[in-house]
């Protein structure tokens, strides 16, 4: 449905894009992860038509990207972008009317838009009356009155409280289960998590990883990873590497990869006579692939070093 | 709630194709969309009617004192000024500015930049919008007028014309001033308070031009607001001058179409500058 190929921008002398390559299957979630940019949005921008590209192809249902492609797309952006002074029912109008929905077809998609993100009795309610989730249930609502072929989220649970998040997941998840191919870009790595069968890593307009989540996970050598949290880090961490674990930082937190699944008692044993204020085991999840990824600058399945380098720098 | 979502995908799709038929409903929806929005706002309509009644009978009573005129005959040559220096300068000009700004400080823009809406389409909506409010304020200055006795004489489909180049003219460039200079609310007001008030007094708004010194008329000469009034006012008297009128027209028309490509190309300029999400 969304093919990418080689795609390159720069802004000036500074590279936004990197010979991007990028394939979302027809009925797919695909996530499209990375720190500030690091290029989402500018890839969005091009797939949309706002951008051109310096080079490379950007194909969407076998066509070219066009003003004529922008009818195939449906798009919530990060902001809501909403008129605050029309209905909600005049908004879908105006963009049905817009995007050539027929008017023998319209009410009847504007209402089952209504009903499938739960405004019919706010229908004649002035956006400027609606809650921020409201509005983003009007927003998605707006980005599928024309039955767009790909719909593209760019950060749709950005500033929603967790109530409407869980609200928005669960539309997202009907557009999976219709078969909607969507690509949905997001700094929530939970959100990517529960919702995308594959997902992308961008990082200085490169992908830098790519695959399920499953797929990501076998690519990082470790069965689990443990969080420690000790005045004598570097006893920790030379502790560590003895019994064989790799140190990471992420954050403030000290982790080590472990190549094995281990009891905490054991694991306990293995920083004995360190003080350790807390220690916790978790599984590998986006998260610790995610901050592998960007914060290495390398993409996954490179070999493990064998010393931390300078953890603290 | 599943159910209804299906609905979405199970109905069939009847997407209207390209060609006259696209512009034709995008400009239809764009005009709906800023007069519903008008509508519910209500204030902008309110004034816009008052401003120019209130401005009618000052001039209208000014005149009718001044130049020793009967009451029907100053309002029949205040009603011109009135509508095209006035009326369609605040809700034509001022009003299409503040679509502009009210769109990019909604971020609604970003919006219209990624559906299939054509800069074209936009931009005629915009026109037949304020058209409608322009022909509003068109029947209420002459309904006021003609109760005040003023008859309609002249040549009423000619000054149709006029209204509507004036009309053309103010959008095309309020769309200029909207895109490349006024970035806020509170600009629209600041343009409006130091260009257009100038422009209306030395249009003829709210004087009559022939008690304007020498200079001053060479320089209203340069003012298309000028134009609209004489061109308004020498169609619609009992006698009409083609030699006197001609010019008046002939300067209308041309700034109305120069304003129109310039609106046009203000806009896709800033889709250049603003279309990035």
């Amino acid at each position: 449905m969304l093919h990418i190929e080689h795609l390159t921008k720069t802004y000036g002398d500074r590279p936004v894009l990197e010979n991007l390559n990028l394939s979302v299957s027809t009925g797919e979630i695909y996530g499209l992860l990375g720190p500030n940019g690091a290029g989402k949005t500018t890839t969005i921008n091009i797939i949309c038509n706002l951008l051109k590209a310096d080079s490379g192809v950007v194909e969407i249902n076998g066509q070219p990207v066009s003003d004529k492609t922008k009818a195939l797309i449906g798009i919530v952006p990060q902001e809501n972008l909403l008129y605050r002074s029309l209905t909600c029912r005049e908004t879908l109008q105006f963009f049905a009317q817009i995007y050539g929905v027929g008017a023998a077809v319209r009410s009847h998609r504007i209402q089952s838009c209504l009903e499938a993100v739960n405004l019919v009795d706010r229908a004649n309610s002035t956006v400027d009356t609606l809650s921020g989730g409201m509005q983003r249930r009007l927003s998605i609502a707006l980005a599928l009155v024309h039955q767009p072929k790909l719909v593209i989220l760019d950060e749709p649970t950005t500033g929603l409280d967790i109530e409407a998040r869980y609200e928005v997941w669960e539309f997202i998840r009907q557009l999976k289960a219709q078969g909607i191919t969507t690509l949905l870009t997001t700094h929530l790595l939970e959100e990517a998590e529960r919702l995308c069968q594959r997902i992308g890593i961008l990082k200085g307009g490169r992908l830098m990883a790519e695959g399920s989540l499953e797929e990501l996970r076998q690519r990082i050598p470790a069965q689990e990873v443990v969080v420690v949290q000790t005045s004598q880090e570097n006893e920790a961490i030379l502790r560590g590497q003895q019994q064989g674990f790799t140190p990471r930082r992420y954050g403030s937190d000290l982790v080590f990869w472990l190549p094995r699944s281990m009891e905490l008692r054991e694991l306990v044993d293995c920083f004995n006579g360190i003080a350790i204020d807390s220690i916790s085991r978790q599984p590998v999840r986006l998260e610790h692939i995610y901050i592998e990824v960007t914060q290495t600058g390398k993409g996954l399945g490179f070999p493990l070093p064998s010393a931390l380098p300078d953890p603290w720098d | 709630m599943e159910k209804t979502f299906y609905l979405l995908y199970a109905g069939g799709s009847e997407h209207k194709g390209n060609g006259l038929n696209k512009y034709w409903r995008e400009t239809v929806a764009v005009a709906r969309r800023i007069l519903t929005e008008l509508g519910r706002r209500r204030r902008s309509l309110i004034f816009w009617v008052i401003f120019p009644i209130f401005v009618l009978l000052l001039n209208g009573f000014i005149l009718e004192e001044r130049a020793n005129l009967t009451t029907a005959e100053a309002f029949q040559s205040a009603a011109p000024p009135t509508l095209v220096g006035a009326a369609l300068f605040f809700s034509c000009l001022g009003g299409s500015v503040a679509t502009v700004v009210s769109e990019r400080e909604q971020q609604t823009l970003k919006r219209l930049f990624i559906s299939p809406l054509s800069g074209t389409s936009y931009f005629l909506g915009i026109v037949l919008a304020h058209t409608c409010i322009g022909v509003g304020q068109t029947l209420v200055v002459f309904l006021v007028a003609a109760l005040m006795g003023a008859p309609l004489e002249g040549f009423p489909l000619l000054a149709g014309l006029i209204i509507l180049l004036s009309i053309a003219t103010y959008v095309g460039v309020g769309f200029i001033l909207g895109t490349q200079f006024a970035r806020r609310t509170e600009d629209v007001n600041a343009l409006v308070a130091a260009f257009g008030v100038p422009l209306l007094i030395l249009g003829g708004a709210f004087l009559p031009t022939s008690l304007f010194p020498a200079m001053l008329l060479r320089l209203a000469e340069f003012n298309p607001i000028y134009h609209m009034n004489e061109a308004l006012t020498g169609v619609l008297s009992s006698e009409l001058e083609w030699a006197a009128i001609a010019p008046h027209l002939w300067f209308l028309s041309l700034f109305a179409a120069a304003m129109i490509v310039g609106g046009w190309l203000s806009y896709r300029r800033m889709i250049w500058v603003e279309r990035r999400l």
